[in-house]
């Protein structure tokens, strides 16, 4: 476990507060190469595995020869399906009780190339990598699906659970005044955090001890412990800092099953790095989607329909749903709605979560489509927005708890100057440079899960706060250290975080954008546990000046406790602590509400997301909102896209702490730009193979393409929200990027381009 | 191949040996030989800059380098920048007080493009830091803060 100390370099006392500008008590250790990621651990005997994979993308294994790497130095294990230790299938997050056939994390049967049929284990990395480029594997090839163009793919089949309707959409469109009707499409897109996924595996008898990045420490250790077939006890998976996750270091994946069971097999630690090319194999990101929206509206730009059909691609074996009618049914309102939703089978690896799975291409549709349906009334695409608001969720016909969307339109469109633009398109230019304006708008649920948390307050009066929550940058180990200082009331500075730990207090996933709110609810819980306890020491020590006082007299700043009605006395935690004979004092306290406050229960909230409350959940309608302006400039004779500027304005409720939340809003929103100008996964058509596969050919957004970027917090405390008034803001940032910029090139050269990414091809 | 071949390589200022193959690279010399893990692996490809490391004072990527190629030249990594009394360099002071990462996976290799980039002289305009900060990829997306902790740190070491 890793023990982060706050060190707060500059700025003043009240950054250490909640609400504060406090900079990342993890910083230090990141800035001087001290943070010690997953795979910079090196248990004594520690040997490397290298992932053999699948050439083909359809058929199965024939055989292996792995008669060659055997014998070539250092190798000390080929690992196939014929020799592997037999591994027991684990229930999965959605707790369905696991099949009673073994797990086969090396493929015989192979549905996308890239799948792992073979590891390579020896001494070293080099001799690792060596041997397994001398395995031979022969196929029997099927033809494949290479995507959602493919004619084999099909429409796919229907997800009943995805359809929304209400009202009688087909018959209002009919006799709209105004419709208009187009495709909308999204290509396969990658995480990419920038620290590859892998793990190291060390077995002492029947315990376990993962150093592995994750979003999900207990969810990772209970499937860990189900497949080996030991107890949850028995895992120690240790993650206290990631190298970026972005929805993909959430749940377990065959090369963790494969590294695991090399270990056991070898008695001997073994490092499994996952190779970039692998990082577009081992798991998946974004599906490619397609989906069509009609949009039927009175002349004046009332909408009276919204039809909308779409499709995601998954894998051959397995279900996986992006949404896409999440943001369009809830963002205007509209008294007929109806949205269906098919899913494709092709040859690729399962898609996972990436960044808004779901809102993300959900709002490049109908963010791109009520741009259009501006410009076919002939209304500015602020006006249409604010015409349309939704006052209420239309979807659950709920209230929301809180919707700062009007006052994020007004914001942003003040600080970018929107007044300014030129209603008609390819009518604002310098020199070579086409000029266009753009908005779109986004949103985010409030996801909530029940969370725990352990606070010590020690004999020194220092305090410790332990989690196996985890930071992979949002900010997790600085909010709670400012949590429980302002709680407890004591400097920021004698505060320290442990994250990051399956030994400690249990988390449930770092995912939909829910871990700041449940952990700072679960600590401040705690701390004031703590400092109740505290208080109830220093009254009832004889000596105290504070004896028999009221509790709810005592105030504790600073780390000292006082009476405000008695000015004079004052004494420090240390020291009651020390004139009690107490070396601490803990509080250990979770969130969950009383019916779900059993063992079983409780395991079942962190290591599955059974409890996960829907927005929708209450009285209320949960959500973050967001709308981003945007300035690009295209060359007219190259069709290159740049963007000059960026004005955003978010509503995520509180921030507990504003530097870091503004980080990650522009993290998401630099990502969104990634999607709507660069990323593409690209797939040979022959073979159905990712061949941009390395970050070269898969482009990112680099500094040079990012302009300075503005972001406004709208946003005010929502205690419906969450107890202590934040709302989503990890994944809020990335939606609507993509409409905002591709509203703006229509606007700048008259080209709709509606398949991402814009680029140049597309627009000359 | 298991022959293996001692070097004397002259790491932040002190010379340390380490027996490897020669196919090792500086990269993973530093990192699985050396306890040096400051360095990150994000693609061994050349691609995302993490691995960034000074070689005689001029930034170059560890991960296209053998490790045999730098005997005789002065390696400095992140483990080297803060001066022997612990005190941040001006450039890592920066990053933390403007926040320039996240995950700070990328950190590292950025903070030593950084230092590169000023003693370059590349830090005349803001697209001039944007270019010469463009060989590291930041998937966390601190690049705006980047620009601010470089444009400040070059001012304080000027």
């Amino acid at each position: 476990m890793t023990i982060v100390e706050t060190r707060a370099k500059r700025g003043d006392a009240a950054d250490g507060t909640l609400g504060g500008r406090l900079s990342r008590i993890d910083g230090p250790a990141k800035i001087t190469g001290v943070a010690d990621y997953a795979l910079e651990h090196h248990p004594e005997g520690m040997v490397h595995a290298v992932l053999v994979e699948s050439a083909i993308a359809s058929g199965r294994v024939l055989a292996i020869d792995a008669s060659a790497a055997k014998v070539a130095p250092g190798v000390l294990l080929v690992l196939t399906p014929d020799n592997a230790m037999p591994i027991k299938s684990a229930t999965d997050w959605l707790n369905t009780p696991p099949a009673d056939t073994p797990y086969e994390p090396l493929a015989r049967t192979i549905t996308f190339a890239g799948q792992h049929v073979a590891a390579v284990i020896a001494e070293t990395f080099e001799q690792a990598t060596a041997a397994a480029a001398l395995v031979k594997v022969s196929y029997e090839e099927t033809p494949a699906i290479f995507g959602l163009d493919d004619p084999k793919a099909g429409d796919g089949m229907p997800i009943d659970r995805m359809t929304i309707e209400w009202g009688d959409a087909q018959g209002a469109l009919a006799t709209a005044p105004v419709s208009i009707k187009q495709e909308y499409r999204t290509p396969r897109e990658y995480n990419v955090p920038i620290e590859p996924h892998g793990l190291i595996a060390e077995w002492q008898s029947n315990k376990l001890t993962v150093w592995e990045p994750s979003q999900w420490i207990d969810g990772m250790a209970r499937t860990y412990a189900e497949w080996f077939d030991i107890p949850f006890e028995n895992v120690q998976l240790r993650s206290p800092y990631i190298g970026g996750g972005f929805g993909s270091k959430a749940l377990p994946l065959e090369h963790g099953a494969i590294a695991i069971n090399a270990a056991r097999m070898l008695g001997r630690p073994v490092k499994l790095a996952v190779t970039r090319a692998q990082t577009f194999t081992a798991y998946g990101g974004r599906p490619a989607t397609r989906q069509t929206i009609e949009l039927g509206a009175t002349r004046e730009g009332k909408l009276v329909s919204i039809i909308q059909t779409g499709a995601n691609e998954t894998s051959i074996k397995d279900v996986a749903v992006e949404p896409l009618g999440s943001v369009t049914s809830i963002m205007y309102a509209t008294p007929n709605f109806s949205s269906r939703q098919n899913i494709v089978r092709v040859n690729t690896v399962k898609p996972g979560a990436l960044r808004a799975p779901g809102e993300n291409p959900s709002a490049f549709g109908i963010e791109c489509a009520i741009d259009e349906l501006a410009y076919e009334i002939g209304i500015d695409p602020l006006d249409i927005r604010l015409l349309n608001y939704a006052e209420e969720d239309p979807h659950s016909k709920k209230p929301w708890s809180t919707r700062r969307l009007r006052e994020a339109y007004a914001a942003g469109a003040d600080a970018f100057g929107w007044s300014k633009r030129h209603p008609k398109p390819r009518s604002m230019r310098e020199g070579n440079a086409l000029i266009g304006y753009g908005v779109a708008a986004g949103t985010y649920p409030v996801r909530r899960t029940p969370g725990e948390a352990l606070v010590r307050i020690l004999g020194n009066g220092s305090v410790e706060v332990a989690s196996s929550g985890i930071d992979m940058g949002q900010g997790t180990y600085t909010i709670l250290a400012q949590t429980a200082a302002e709680a407890i009331g004591v400097p920021v500075e004698v505060v320290k975080v442990k994250l990051g730990d399956s030994s400690l207090p249990r988390a449930p996933v770092a995912g939909g954008s829910q871990l700041a709110n449940l952990m700072t609810g679960a600590v401040h819980k705690a701390a004031l546990a703590a400092r109740d306890e505290l208080i109830g020491l220093a009254i009832n020590d004889p000596k105290s000046p504070f004896r028999d006082l009221q509790a709810n007299t005592l105030v504790v700043e600073n780390g000292q406790i006082s009476s405000p009605r008695d000015t004079g006395s004052s004494i420090g935690i240390a020291e009651v602590m020390q004139r009690t004979g107490r070396e601490r004092i803990e509080a250990l306290r979770d969130t969950l509400p009383e019916k779900l406050r059993n063992d079983k229960d409780h395991f079942r909230n962190f290591t599955t997301i059974t409890t996960m409350l829907s927005p929708t959940e209450g009285d209320y309608s949960l959500h973050s909102w967001c709308v981003h302006f945007v300035e690009v400039r295209v060359d007219q004779d190259f069709g290159t896209v740049r963007v000059a500027r960026m004005v955003s304005a978010l509503d995520s409720g509180r921030l507990y702490n504003p530097k870091l939340a503004e980080s990650q809003w522009k993290g998401g929103i630099i990502m969104g730009i990634g999607q709507a100008l660069l990323e593409e996964g690209l797939v040979d058509a022959r073979n159905a193979r990712v061949i941009n596969n390395n970050l070269s050919d898969y482009l990112v957004p680099t500094n040079a393409d990012i302009p300075d970027l503005k972001v406004i917090s709208v946003g005010t405390p929502d205690t419906n929200a969450s107890v202590l008034g934040g709302k989503a803001v990890g994944e809020l940032g990335i939606v609507g990027v993509a409409p905002a910029i591709a509203n703006a090139v229509y606007h700048a050269t008259g080209v709709r381009v509606r398949d991402l990414p814009i680029t140049l091809e597309k627009l000359i | 191949m298991t022959n293996t071949i001692s070097l004397n390589l002259d790491i932040n200022g002190k010379t340390q040996e380490v027996t490897v193959e020669p196919r090792v690279t500086l990269l993973d010399a530093l990192r699985e030989h050396l306890g040096l893990t400051g360095t990150k692996k994000g693609c061994d490809h050349g691609q995302c800059g993490a691995c960034t490391v000074h070689v005689d004072g001029e930034r170059i990527l560890s991960c296209l380098t053998l490790a045999a190629q730098v005997e005789g030249s002065k390696i400095t990594t992140i483990e080297g920048l803060s001066d022997a009394a612990g005190e941040l360099h001006p450039v890592q002071a920066a990053f933390l007080e403007h926040d320039a990462f996240q995950c700070g996976y990328c950190t590292p290799g950025q903070i030593m493009s950084a230092v590169a980039c000023i003693r370059e002289g590349h830090t005349g305009s803001d697209e001039e830091i944007r270019e010469y900060m463009s060989g590291n990829l930041c998937r966390c997306g601190a690049y705006p803060h980047i620009v601010d902790a470089v444009r400040e740190a070059a001012k304080v070491m000027s």
